[in-house]
């Protein structure tokens, strides 16, 4: 039973861990490369990590989005997808993806005479899945060693946290005023039952005993 | 616009929801006050006019009209990160 109960706490804490982990805003320090167009199939479930810019976009299975190509100040490749993501989920409300995409074409540098840019994105990169993390701002910075604070996270995870105990304690509370007394009712009403079946059962052997021995 | 009524629809339901909770919370907690302040003042007088003159001027507070903040709130926020993401 315990390890049923473990079981659903760490699955529950995975898929929250796994929402934010997508869903936060995270900056890499990258070098542009290049911008490109590709026509994207979206008929099958990795839908889901594609945004839905309009309305229209909804119901098309394909549609050309546009990438933005960076090598990563570690020097590994990364690849973001420009995207609106509109009024929908998640509440990023970008609407300047091209405007976006200008500024990316505008910082493209070689490996010779590296620019640095940050660039704020959500979403994962998944090769077998073909998912790209979702481009949201890109501005200049100094060099490759900028270390970055990430102030809005830290604001929005502190108050999830305080958001989540204060549940927390609140359902404590209520479970031993009202569930606990409750299921211990139960508990004292079962043990009764159990008493009197024993008692019974005791007087019906004595009885059976009593007959075999005649 | 789809999108946009959507968002519109569903905030509004779900700020309503929460905009009535947090009134009729911070009202019976305005009562339950006055009602303890009655019995402290050695209950002099009609202690369910007392409560209601005391709810009266709840009314009219501005502690009741911050609970508007409940709308306020989330469209400036959402104003602001519309702000910050494209234009700024």
């Amino acid at each position: 039973m315990a390890y049923v109960k473990w079981g659903f706490i760490l699955t529950f804490w995975t898929v929250v861990g796994a929402f934010l982990h997508y869903t936060l805003p995270q900056t890499d320090i990258v070098r542009v490369v290049n911008t490109y167009e590709e026509r994207q199939e979206l008929g099958d479930w990795t839908r889901i990590f594609w945004a839905t810019p309009d309305d229209q976009s909804q119901n098309l299975i394909s549609r050309d989005v546009q990438f933005i190509q960076t090598v990563r100040a570690n020097g590994r490749p990364m690849v973001y997808r420009n995207e609106d993501t509109g009024w929908g989920w998640p509440p990023y409300f970008k609407f300047d993806t091209a405007n976006l995409y200008t500024e990316a074409a505008d910082a493209i540098s070689t490996a010779a005479e590296p620019r640095w840019y940050a660039l704020r994105h959500y979403g994962w990169r998944n090769e077998f899945l073909s998912s790209f993390p979702n481009a949201v701002s890109l501005r200049p910075i100094e060099g490759p060693d900028v270390r970055i604070i990430p102030w809005l996270n830290i604001v929005i995870l502190t108050l999830l946290a305080a958001a989540f105990y204060a549940i927390w304690v609140r359902w404590r509370r209520f479970r031993r005023a009202r569930i606990d007394p409750v299921l211990e009712d139960i508990g004292e009403g079962f043990d009764a039952a159990g008493d009197a079946v024993a008692e019974k059962r005791g007087r019906l052997s004595r009885w059976l005993g009593s007959r075999r021995s005649k | 616009m789809l999108g946009l009524a959507r968002l519109v629809i569903i905030l509004l339901v779900a700020l309503t929801i929460v905009y009535i909770s947090l009134s009729l919370y911070s009202r019976s907690v305005r009562r339950r006050k006055l009602e303890a302040e009655w019995a402290e003042e050695g209950r002099t007088g009609d202690r369910d006019a007392f409560v209601r003159e005391g709810l009266e001027d709840y009314d009219g507070s501005l502690r009741r009209k911050l609970i508007l903040g409940v709308y306020v709130v989330p469209l400036a926020l959402i104003a602001l990160i519309i702000y910050l993401v494209n234009f700024a």
